[in-house]
């Protein structure tokens, strides 16, 4: 023990040492540097996976999602999304289903600086989207129940259901996220995105709860988003 | 990749336990009909109803139990176009004997419509006429019809007694 003791004294005893010489007076000769490191340029084509897992975790949705960029500076991308969603949004007094198509266009912009030749992404995105759906109300209870008298007249389900089809939505959205080159030209890519919807077509006598695309309406008229991508990048040239 | 399957696993729970956001704040969400007892001698001011019950027809359950009020919200039954409630009141001791009751019957239509995604639908009751049984503990009662029963901001009938 005391063997140990006195050789765990030596973890605390510090050598004071220099590990560079003194700095010469003379300036150094400057060097330019003539190597460009070239990266790829070209369309990028990917699938998002997480909707696939979401769809297999979860009954009440399917969905698809295929995403498409193009190098258009060295930092800044044209993105597309487009796909399909169908959700059935199970509320306490509703239960509807949501499907239709979307897309959505915008920028990205790269705000890492890559080292050497590597190609990965820290970037900020801004969306337009647009969906084209149809919502059905598949049953309701009214909300007849209050606080003092209880349930006192109970509501049955309703279950006449009510579609709505050719309904809209347009909205803006601001995405971060990362992408990396873990193959030669695959890339792997995760972004969150937060959503502001402009408008929506809502059907009669209701509210689109889900667009797809968008997400869940919130009451504030915002959602989130999630994207888990696996993309290819087809070189058009380098630069 | 690993560490990127486990933060993406990370994600979907952090986002799946996003859903019950909203609740329904609002109530209640279908609105209920609001009676002023006012004196039936002195028209302007309140007058209590002792002891008082209300229990509608088919009903096995009072909404309140001797009670003494002078102002009630009771609901209306949104599966039926009639709803009829016996009100009863005890002026004297609290005697079974003694008991009055009144019955006050509420005709209407109903309608639907969207509130919000937490509250859902909400019964609005429309063209509501009153009628109340002759020789009963209420003298009078105003107005007879109201179009729209849809907010809960005043009393929708005044009750003489």
């Amino acid at each position: 023990m005391f063997k140990y003791f006195i050789s765990f004294c030596f973890i605390f005893l510090a050598a004071k040492s220099f590990c560079q010489e003194t700095q010469q007076d003379k300036v150094p000769e400057k060097k330019t540097d003539t190597i460009v490191y070239k990266t790829n340029y070209g369309l990028r084509l990917g699938i998002d996976i997480s909707r696939p897992i979401k769809a297999a975790v979860s009954s009440s949705y399917t969905g698809l999602e295929i995403t498409g960029d193009y190098r258009i500076r060295k930092n800044v991308y044209i993105a597309t999304e487009l796909g399909y969603e169908k959700e059935t949004s199970v509320e306490d007094y509703s239960n509807s289903t949501s499907k239709g198509n979307f897309i959505r266009v915008g920028l990205n912009y790269n705000a890492y600086k890559n080292w050497l030749d590597m190609n990965n992404e820290v970037f900020i995105g801004f969306r337009y989207g647009f969906s084209v759906f149809d919502q059905t109300l598949n049953n309701y209870t009214p909300n007849v129940s209050d606080a003092e008298s209880g349930n006192y007249f109970p509501a049955t389900l309703k279950t006449t259901s009510k579609a709505a089809t050719s309904l809209n939505a347009h909205w803006s959205e601001l995405m971060i996220g990362i992408k990396a080159e873990t193959f030669k030209n695959i890339f792997i890519g995760f972004s969150v995105s937060y959503k502001i919807l402009m408008s929506a077509k809502n059907p009669e006598d209701f509210q689109v709860l889900f667009a797809p695309g968008f997400n869940r309406i919130f009451e504030s008229k915002t959602g989130f988003g999630l994207n888990y991508t696996i993309s290819y990048l087809i070189p058009f040239s380098k630069k | 990749m690993k560490r990127e399957i486990l933060l993406l696993l990370l994600f979907c729970t952090f986002f799946a336990g996003c859903e019950k956001d909203d609740f329904c704040v609002k109530n209640p969400v279908t609105s209920k009909l609001i009676i002023d007892f006012y004196d039936d001698t002195n028209r302007e001011t309140l007058k209590k109803v002792q002891a008082f019950s209300a229990i509608a027809v088919g009903k096995t359950d009072s909404l309140f139990t001797n009670q003494s009020v002078n102002s009630i919200s009771i609901p209306l039954n949104s599966l039926s176009s009639e709803t009829i409630y016996t009100f009863k009141k005890n002026t004297t001791g609290g005697a079974t004997a003694d008991n009055t009751i009144a019955t006050f019957s509420i005709e209407y239509d109903t309608e639907e419509a969207f509130v919000s995604r937490s509250c859902g639908f909400k019964v609005i009751f429309k063209n509501v006429a009153f009628s109340a049984a002759e020789n009963s503990w209420i003298t009078a009662f105003t107005p007879t019809t109201i179009i729209n029963l849809d907010d809960q901001s005043a009393a929708h009938v005044q009750i003489f007694h």
